[in-house]
């Protein structure tokens, strides 16, 4: 095989009609086709149906690993969100679950929470990041030291909690800092005002996963072809005109993909609540995933927080998957 | 319009030697061809031009102007890339569109603009796809287009018909000479066909390893070259050179033997070209190696020692390979270089 590749390369060079000849005659020699053997693995012994089988039985493991910790739990919400769950006693209960939880009020709290808390911080860390790639992507620092701004993403989320608690309620760092600068008289108290507390958990969000979206977007523009924004420069363009004509509209999958990613990440949002905030003042700041596990694990509505968990998921996914889509589509035509 | 001049232009990559110390004056309205190996410092000569390039050393100076520190947009040149670089995200009417918006170019010109280039290119079918969805030629005529659509100072252009058919690169070939002598746009253009430089050129220069090597009109080029290198990149097949030991007017080498001045002595490299050989007449005395007829010529081999002769014979010339053949040369034709490749002038 190496033998046959290395005659074909040289061949034609030495058989060009300006070089010598004495070395061309024999060269065409080494043309004759050298046969490639193919090798006769074990495979090849064993039955055709063994074979195409063969495959599937080395990703059967990882499969059914996968399926027993996604599609099992995900089945069996389902299922127990067909019956009122008392502890050990299942009450066939049809689709009373999610009738009562359409006109649970407090779940469309909860979903307007999760809308106006992950909107407001997703839209917001998604410009942050934009904006810090856009000016640092082309600063050699970036280029070797991406690892440190994912320092936040690698701290145990409770921790950042915690951290934040500490920061806005418990150590009331923030409201000193505030009352230092001038911009407010007297402590702050986060949890006693609707849009003060969504703002504790948009920062501890923003804080912590910025950084993500930010490695993503900075990866995509220095992934870009170079000579498109030396021919945009060429042509009279400035560095804002270049990326908002040019780079931002061939980042538009990445960006897509990464937004939805996160904003999966978002709809699930509990520990910053739970630790936080708790869903207070008066259920303000109480996410979907708070209220799921109010209902599950303190009210032990098991039936009606898997319910809960089915409407969450379905919605997740419809609106990633049309999110995803038309990113697509509209980027290949 | 406006006149280049590059004052001992270096560029260095690390210790690698990009550009060595070129120096050229491009006059206003000319039209330029690099011409030279891959690798020999063509694009980087242009992309300094175009300022996406800081030279090491030097200076670049366009219109009277120094603009080593002046960025390559306020530059006004228009470049044409070896990789097209045009925009995948547009469509190819928004692409040729793009110059005409940066520049502020008034909105109502545009689409006549946009359509002139478009037609120059033969690319009006296909203004509303995206790159993406054109073959190569096309995308290198879209990228044609969006660098003629506005009238800058200078064109920049890097092989910009590589990847046309033989036909398609013809007549583009025309209309880019007949639109450069319509704008009068200083123009400097890199190829590796010698058909284009030899047809496009007022003047060609010649690089090798980042030097220049000549300087000259395609005339000059071609039938008085200043060294081996010239002499054996140009033409084709290029001109024999034949290494061999002159004394007292005669040159001789393996199976080889010519008159030659006597101011050429010692070691030398005769040049001849292929056109410039004849079937009989004894100056050379081999065996024929191979006979290719292409039609309107017979491209004859000749071997004489370890040595191949390339010979372009009339049109109906045959032989069999091995036989022993007689080649005369064009004595007011020959070429003499020293050791060191350089050409041996005749005193005047
Ligand atoms: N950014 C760079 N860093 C290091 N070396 C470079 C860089 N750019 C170019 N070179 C080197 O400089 C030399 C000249 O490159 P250049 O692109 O000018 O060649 P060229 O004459 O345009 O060749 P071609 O005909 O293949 O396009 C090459 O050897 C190349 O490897
Ligand atoms: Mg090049």
């Amino acid at each position: 095989m190496r033998m046959s590749l290395r005659a074909c390369m040289w061949a034609p060079a030495r058989l060009c009609r300006s070089k010598p000849m004495a070395s061309s005659a024999h060269s065409i020699k080494a043309v004759a086709p050298a046969t490639a053997r193919p090798s006769t693995g074990t495979l090849r012994r064993r039955s055709p149906r063994m074979r195409s089988a063969f495959p599937y039985l080395l990703v059967a493991p990882a499969v059914l690993y996968l399926l027993a910790i996604t599609l099992y739990p995900g089945i069996f919400a389902i299922y127990q969100s067909l019956f009122v769950v008392r502890f050990v006693k299942w009450t066939w209960a049809g689709l009373d679950n999610y009738e009562r939880i359409l006109q649970d009020a407090e779940f469309w709290a909860a979903l307007w929470n999760t809308i106006i808390v992950g909107g407001l911080s997703l839209g917001l860390q998604t410009v942050i990041a934009l904006a810090l790639a856009y000016f640092a992507y082309r600063d050699p620092l970036i280029r070797g030291w991406r690892i440190i701004y994912l320092m936040p993403m690698l701290f145990m989320p409770s921790a950042v909690a915690f951290m934040w608690k500490l920061a806005f309620n418990d150590g009331r760092v923030i409201s000193d800092l505030l009352m230092t600068i001038g911009l407010t008289h007297g402590n702050v108290d986060w949890l006693a005002s609707v849009w003060l507390a969504r703002l504790t958990l948009i920062v501890a969000d923003v804080w912590q996963w910025t950084p993500f979206l930010f490695i993503i977007f900075v990866a995509a523009l220095q992934g870009q072809d170079q000579e498109i924004e030396e021919a945009a420069r060429l042509d009279g363009a400035s560095w804002p005109a270049i990326f908002w004509n040019i780079s931002l509209p061939m980042m538009r999958p990445v960006i897509v993909v990464a937004v939805t990613l996160r904003g999966i990440d978002i709809t699930t949002m509990f520990t910053n609540v739970y630790i936080m905030t708790q869903g207070s003042p008066g259920g303000a700041t109480e996410t979907m995933s708070f209220f799921i596990y109010r209902q599950g694990f303190r009210m032990f509505n098991f039936g009606y927080a898997s319910a809960a968990s089915v409407l969450m998921l379905a919605m997740t996914i419809l609106i990633a998957q049309t999110l995803v889509k038309r990113a697509f589509r509209s980027g290949r035509s | 319009m406006a006149s280049i001049q590059l004052n001992n232009i270096v560029k260095r990559f690390g210790s690698f030697v990009g550009v060595e110390n070129m120096s050229l004056d491009i006059a206003d309205e000319e039209f330029l061809v690099l011409l030279g190996p891959s690798g020999c410092g063509k694009t980087t000569t242009m992309r300094m031009i175009a300022g996406l390039e800081h030279p090491t050393g030097g200076q670049i100076v366009i219109g009277g102007e120094v603009v080593n520190e002046i960025d390559a947009r306020d530059r006004d040149v228009a470049m044409v890339f070896q990789g097209y670089a045009l925009y995948p995200n547009m469509s190819i009417y928004d692409n040729i569109r793009f110059p005409l918006r940066m520049r502020k170019v008034p909105a109502d010109q545009h689409d006549r603009l946009i359509r002139r280039a478009a037609e120059m290119v033969e690319l009006g079918a296909f203004l509303d796809r995206k790159p993406g969805a054109l073959s190569g030629g096309q995308r290198q005529r879209a990228a044609l287009a969006r660098a003629v659509v506005r009238e800058p100072q200078v064109f920049l252009m890097d092989e910009p018909l590589s990847n046309l058919d033989a036909k398609l690169r013809a007549s583009m070939r025309v209309q880019i000479k007949h639109m450069q002598r319509q704008l009068k746009v200083t123009t400097v253009y890199v190829t590796h066909d010698q058909i284009e430089a030899m047809t496009l050129a007022d003047r060609i220069v010649i690089m090798n390893r980042g030097i220049i090597q000549q300087v000259g009109t395609p005339d000059e080029i071609y039938s008085d070259p200043a060294n081996t290198f010239v002499a054996g990149f140009i033409g084709s097949p290029p001109m024999n050179l034949l290494a061999g030991e002159a004394r007292d007017g005669i040159f001789r080498s393996e199976g080889i033997e010519v008159p030659c001045p006597r101011t050429v002595t010692g070691s030398v490299t005769l040049g001849i070209r292929p056109e410039d050989c004849t079937v009989g007449g004894g100056h050379l005395q081999g065996m024929v190696y191979g006979v290719e007829p292409t039609g309107d010529i017979t491209y004859l081999t000749v071997q004489t020692g370890k040595r191949a002769v390339e010979i372009k014979a009339a049109r109906d010339f045959r032989a069999p390979i091995d036989t022993p053949i007689s080649i005369g040369f064009d004595l007011s034709r020959l070429y003499f270089f020293s050791e060191n490749g350089e050409r041996i002038r005749r005193p005047a």
